[in-house]
Order: C-alpha cells, then structure tokens, then sequence
C-alpha cells in the first residue's frame, strides 16, 4: 500500500496541491484505510483479502487524486502565483536581511566604534563578534534565499522555469550589491550606511559583480541539481 | 434581463450537505462519517471512501467544520465538528434541497401547470 501513496503523493504534488494538505490527506487515508482493514479481518477475511477488500473501498487512485486537485483551494502558492513565490518573496526576503545586515552594521558604528570614521576598520573584542554576525548574514542571505527556493520547488515536484528566474534575480543581486558607509558630517557624530547595485571593477572584460553573481547562482543550484539527479537515479528503471 | 439563477452548486453540494447533517449531531472522524451515511442511506448513497476528506478538508478551510485531534485506543484521529457557520450552510443546503425534492415529486406525481 506504500507504493499506492507514494504514486498518490506524487501526484498531487505534481499537479499542484499544497504539501501541507497532501500530508494530511495521506495520513486519514492511511487511517481510514487501517480501520477498513480491521473491519475486514474483524468480518473473518484473512489480512490479505482484507486489505485488498479495504483499498477497493478507499477508492481507485484516480478518483483519489481527481478529488482533491480538483478543488482550487487546495493548490499551493507556487501554482496559484508563481512569480510571487519565486519572483517577489524570495526579493522581499533578500531586502530584508540585506537590511537588518545594514542595521547591525549601523548600531555597531555608533555604539562600539564611537567617533571612528567608518565602520570598516579593525575590530577586536565583542565588535568581531557583532559584526560578523551582520556580515555572515549579508553574505549568506542570498545563498540561504536560494537554498529556501530549492527546497519549496522540490517540495512541490516544480519545473525549473520559475525557481531558475528566483535564482537568477537573487544571484544578480546578491552578486551586484554593495554596502556603502558615509563619513559623518561632524567630528564624533554617526555616519550613514548606504547599499547599492553596481557591477565593479572588471577583470579579463568582466565584471567582478557578474562573477560573484556566478559563484551565488552556482552554491545555490548545485544542492537542488544534486538532490534531481540522486532522484533521477533511484527511480526504478 | 438578470441571468436566470441555477442550482449546480447545490447538485455538487449532496456530499457537504450529507457530511454537516450528520456532524450536526455529533462529531465524528473521517471513518465513522463514511459509515454513518452507508447505514443510514441502507446505503443507497455510497461514496469511494476517500473521497470524503477533501470535501471534510474544504468545509473546514470555508469554516463551515473544525477539527481536532484526539486519541482513542492509542490512535490519533481527527475529529470534525460544525461550526455556527456550517449550520447556516446546512440551513441553506437543506432548504434548497426539500425544494428540489419536492419540485422532483410534484413532476414524478403528474402534478399540473400554473
């Protein structure tokens, strides 16, 4: 009976329905299908004619699947809206660690380097700890945004099309953005931080932007290639 | 000129109807509503048993039901209930279908024009 739910899992997954209600509709299936058994084996069938009696009552894998993908409601957001699950979310999510990134940066200048002119100096003490903290999160966001890409769009069985864009826009902005610390305009006051896209400085005619661009979008591809071909491979021939 | 109103919700909507009349009494889990409608129906109506959980499933997201899980001899089971606005539904379900019903009975009776 496994393999029937696996068959059914895959199905939904791929046609749509959101993971949360196919675990769910699993699980009462598998339920319901344990009760038919017992009642079955409580009537005096042996187990074997039980369970085939039981599965026959549960319904054909059709009828299964045809009834919960047939209702929209149950579809998951990368369906109903793919550009917003992997266009807009993933960007919203980048901005917003690009932005706590830069208000640790920030509280780091005005409280534990009062009166230095840019936070980009040399640190000792708790100051390491602090700012490598944002500086972890500014650099890891777009690779851990693209990771969460990965994951969903294995989750849900999708195509590359609209993950590939995901990655693409994160990989570009991730690669591009630089952070930028403004002198402050009187002696012993606080400086701004600031945050750009800008391509570089160029090495053999191209950029050094479009190179980290390359490295993120490789780091974040490679796990979800990685997990596609392991699965390619264990299917049964 | 107003599109004239049709019914095709409530043909597609026998199963909620059956599944909120029966919850309106007591909860139950999946299982035990399935074989609630066999026995009280003789089983006229009788529903690949599976299918159950997606309308069980879409009542609930309309909150029209709730579940809860609970556990009894050592399984975990969910629970389904009707909500105020499920009976509202089942009001309206039931209405529209005596309707139907008795319009039906009228036709199959020879009942007459105007």
């Amino acid at each position: 009976m496994a393999e029937s739910f696996d068959e059914l899992r895959e199905r939904l997954l791929r046609a749509g329905v959101a993971p949360r209600h196919v675990r769910r509709y699993l699980a009462e299936l598998a339920d319901h299908l344990a009760d038919l058994r017992a009642e079955g084996e409580r009537a005096g069938r042996s187990r074997a004619e039980a369970e085939s009696a039981a599965l026959i009552r549960l319904g054909g894998m059709d009828d299964l699947s045809r009834a919960m993908i047939g209702r929209r409601q149950f579809q998951s957001w990368c369906v109903r809206a793919p550009w917003a699950a992997f266009g807009l979310a993933p960007l919203f999510l980048l901005a917003g660690a690009y932005f706590v990134a830069c208000l640790i940066l920030w509280s780091g200048w005005k409280f534990l380097l009062p009166g230095a002119n840019s936070p980009f100096v040399r640190l000792d003490g708790f100051a390491i700890l602090y700012f490598g903290a944002g500086r972890t999160l500014y650099y890891s966001a777009p690779i851990l945004v693209g990771w969460g890409i990965g994951l969903i769009a294995a989750r849900q069985r999708y195509k590359a099309l609209w993950p590939a864009v995901g990655w693409v826009l994160i990989a570009l902005i991730g690669g591009t953005a630089q952070v930028h610390a403004g002198r402050p305009a009187a002696p012993g006051g606080v400086g701004d931080i600031s945050m750009d896209l800008t391509l570089g400085p160029s090495l053999h005619g191209v950029s050094y932007g479009l190179y980290h661009a390359l490295v993120i979008f490789a780091l974040t591809v490679l796990p979800c290639l990685v997990w596609r071909l392991q699965k390619a491979h264990s299917l049964p021939a | 000129m107003a599109a004239r109103e049709t019914n095709p919700n409530f043909m597609n909507g026998v199963p909620q109807l059956l599944i909120l009349s029966l919850l309106q009494q007591e909860e139950m889990y999946g299982y035990e509503i399935v074989q609630a409608i066999r026995s009280r129906t003789n089983a006229v109506i009788e529903v690949g048993e599976g299918v159950v959980y997606p309308v069980l499933h879409g009542l609930e997201r309309d909150g029209a039901l709730t579940s809860r899980r609970k556990a009894v001899n050592s399984r975990s089971r969910i629970y389904y209930s009707v909500t105020p606005a499920g009976s509202h539904r089942l009001a309206d379900l039931s209405e529209a279908w005596s309707n139907l019903a008795a319009a039906i009975q009228r036709m199959l009776t020879g009942g007459q024009h105007g």
